[in-house]
């Protein structure tokens, strides 16, 4: 497996691979999977229950970190036009995969409504928005305008990469960047504008809110590249405001979940928690995402020996390869949601968590292993290339 | 302060119970509201006007709800589970005029239903609005934004009409589990309990703990025995209804009684 893990020491240029940041994605990536299964007891034990944020936004940053490293390379070598054609290309991509699991999706309920025999007492419980209404629902979901739930996060990752493609031309001006983004930001929420769903509402991550956490990763992401060691320098003063803001919601977001509400817990307490919105990215949550990261960027050292240890190598592998494993993830979690429908007792639990597990690692590493076997190819042809074109053959092995 | 009362009010009956000896009063106390856990049988906040009015010796409650209020797939509107609370609460306040209201339709909304309190609580002086909400978001995916403002304002109503006001939430069923993100719309219920401080029957919970212990299961229950499963569910959740009232009536008592 260790071979498997791209650490891209000794290629020069930028520096080598921030394995935080896979080894990250890919713990985001498991607990995405996790809580996409309620039932699933391991959800007990996931961030959302300490913090007033989950792997949603963890996902949603480093993934802006990842865009803004890759593309802004792009960008760099073959400008704007060819970035964002890649970026097109890549939403293309995650609009297939999401279709793929719209109908797995629709399947599963289809299947489990049928299995439900007509209970009179479900009536309330009308699962089966597309039985309604099939084309329709098939035309709003291509539309994106109909997300069934827990098939919100690739519509959101969608639109912010389409908007990723006109903001590319800033990605080389990382203030002004994050300038616009935030104003963006403050006038959305101040206007609670959403996008619009098929049956009312807004989208369940709107993507003009969090659009904000994923151009501060972008931007993060592109100061990397630049060679910038760390965008926002370490200060003991920071760092023990971001503990404190993560302690304080420790204890709200725990004291909260506790079986019964605290009677000592003042009624305040309540009405501001009802307002931390998930949907359009409340500031406490994105106080809380970015708090946590910095915390962890400054705490953990780039070089830090276990990232290359046995226990950290099937999350690093994960995160290398985001985007199979996300979608295998919330396919298996479809699969796992099965499962614990038929049983919930502990034998079922380590299965569906014991092969979900296994199984993401798993398509991370062939993934990994057939990235490395064309990259050599690719290589080969690079150094055949070399004699004749050496600097554009130097660009290639940099972009590698 | 409370919770110090609470636990004697639970400890000291329990001690007398057992050194009094009285076999199957255990069984009898594992009985209440069908074996449900008792955490969720407390009310957690006060229920004033109930109180007052389970003095005064009329109550008036107005229960608001989709589909499940109206109690299909039971024997017959008097299992569905409105009618049995009113009949357990009769029981246990001997004297008191209970009158209770049933509104609902099959795919309401917490906004609907919002509407239909409001035209309730001017209809005739109420008590208590049971309000039973949150499920057709849940299995719709409705915006939990929304949902979250309609039980602001819907429980905001009552508060203004100074009635007294208690929420149920969705249903546990393990196809909904599967195929909804039940989660975020039970806390946004959770929430909005709290934040006005009124009592949330965890229907949800409940449910969930009777099919666990096997005590009620309808999506396992044979066809055959799906009515009778019905009204046993209806049974359960009526006096768990009543035992959260009576734990909110019984926190409403002035601390120096």
């Amino acid at each position: 497996m260790f071979g498997l893990v791209r650490s891209g020491q000794g290629r020069g240029g930028g520096g080598s691979r921030d394995l935080r940041a896979d080894f990250f994605r890919g713990v985001a990536l498991w607990f995405i999977f996790i809580n996409h299964m309620p039932g699933n007891w391991l959800g007990d034990y996931t961030i959302r229950n300490y913090a007033f944020c989950d792997a949603t936004e963890a996902f949603v940053l480093l993934a802006g970190y990842g865009a803004g490293l890759a593309y802004g390379a792009m960008l760099d070598r073959q400008g704007w036009l060819f970035a964002s054609a890649a970026v097109l290309r890549r939403v293309g991509t995650l609009y297939i995969a999401h279709m793929f699991l719209f109908v797995v999706f629709t399947a599963q309920v289809g299947y489990s409504v049928a299995a439900l025999d007509n209970m009179a007492y479900l009536d309330e419980l009308a699962l089966d928005a597309f039985g309604e209404q099939p084309y329709r629902a098939l035309l709003e979901a291509l539309l994106l305008r109909f997300q069934p739930a827990f098939l919100d996060i690739l519509p959101l990752y969608i639109v912010l990469l389409l908007m990723l493609m006109p903001a590319l031309a800033l990605l080389n001006r990382p203030r002004l960047l994050i300038t616009a983004s935030l104003a963006i930001y403050v006038a959305v929420r101040l206007a609670d504008v959403n996008l619009p769903t098929w049956r009312g509402g807004g989208w369940f991550f709107n993507p003009l809110a969090w659009q904000a956490l994923f151009f501060i990763g972008c931007a993060l992401g592109s100061s990397r590249r630049a060679g910038d060691p760390a965008p926002i320098p370490r200060s003991r003063a920071l760092m023990a405001a971001c503990a404190a803001l993560l302690a304080m919601g420790a204890v709200l977001v725990v004291a909260w979940q506790r079986p019964e509400p605290l009677p000592y817990l003042p009624d305040w307490v309540a009405s501001f928690l009802s307002g931390v919105d998930k949907a359009g990215l409340h500031p406490v949550r994105l106080l809380s995402i970015l708090a946590l990261a910095y915390l962890l960027g400054h705490w953990i050292d780039r070089d830090a020996a276990w990232l290359r240890g046995a226990a950290a190598a099937p999350f690093v592998l994960m995160g290398q390869h985001g985007l199979p494993v996300f979608c295998a993830g919330i396919f298996l979690s479809f699969v796992g949601r099965v499962a614990l429908e038929q049983s919930e007792g502990w034998p079922m639990q380590a299965a569906v968590n014991l092969a979900g597990l296994l199984a993401m690692v798993a398509i991370a590493a062939v993934g990994a292993w057939y990235r490395q076997r064309s990259g050599e190819g690719g290589r080969k042809r690079a150094v055949a290339e070399r004699t004749a074109l050496p600097a554009a053959a130097a660009n290639r092995t940099m972009a590698e | 302060m409370n919770r110090l009362r609470r636990a004697l009010a639970v400890v000291l009956p329990a001690l007398a119970l057992a050194a009094a000896g009285v076999a199957g009063a255990r069984a009898e106390d594992a009985g209440r509201a069908c074996g449900a856990p008792p955490e969720l049988l407390e009310a957690g906040a006060p229920l004033p006007a109930t109180a007052r009015a389970v003095s005064g010796g009329s109550l008036r409650i107005v229960v608001v709800g989709s589909a499940s209020v109206l109690g299909p797939g039971t024997s017959g509107p008097a299992a569905a589970w409105p009618a049995r609370l009113e009949r357990l609460l009769s029981d246990k306040y001997p004297g008191l005029k209970v009158e209770t209201v049933v509104r609902g339709a099959p795919g309401l909304t917490a906004s609907d239903g919002g509407d239909m309190i409001r035209e309730e609580l001017k209809r005739a002086p109420t008590h208590l609005v049971i309000w039973q909400t949150g499920a057709v978001e849940t299995a719709r995916n409705l915006d939990l934004d929304e949902l979250a403002a309609a039980l602001d304002a819907g429980l905001g109503q009552v508060d203004a009409a100074g009635a007294d006001a208690a929420l149920v939430d969705p249903q546990f069923s393990r196809v909904l589990r599967a195929n909804a993100n039940v989660e975020p719309y039970l806390e946004a219920m959770r929430l909005a309990a709290a934040a006005h401080n009124a009592p949330l029957v965890r229907r949800y919970d409940l449910m969930h703990a009777w099919a666990e212990a096997e005590k009620v299961d309808l999506e396992r229950a044979p066809r055959s025995k799906r009515v009778a499963a019905t009204d046993r569910l209806n049974d359960c959740l009526a006096q768990a209804v009543a035992a959260v009232l009576a734990s909110g009536v019984e926190e409403a008592k002035p601390q120096t009684q």
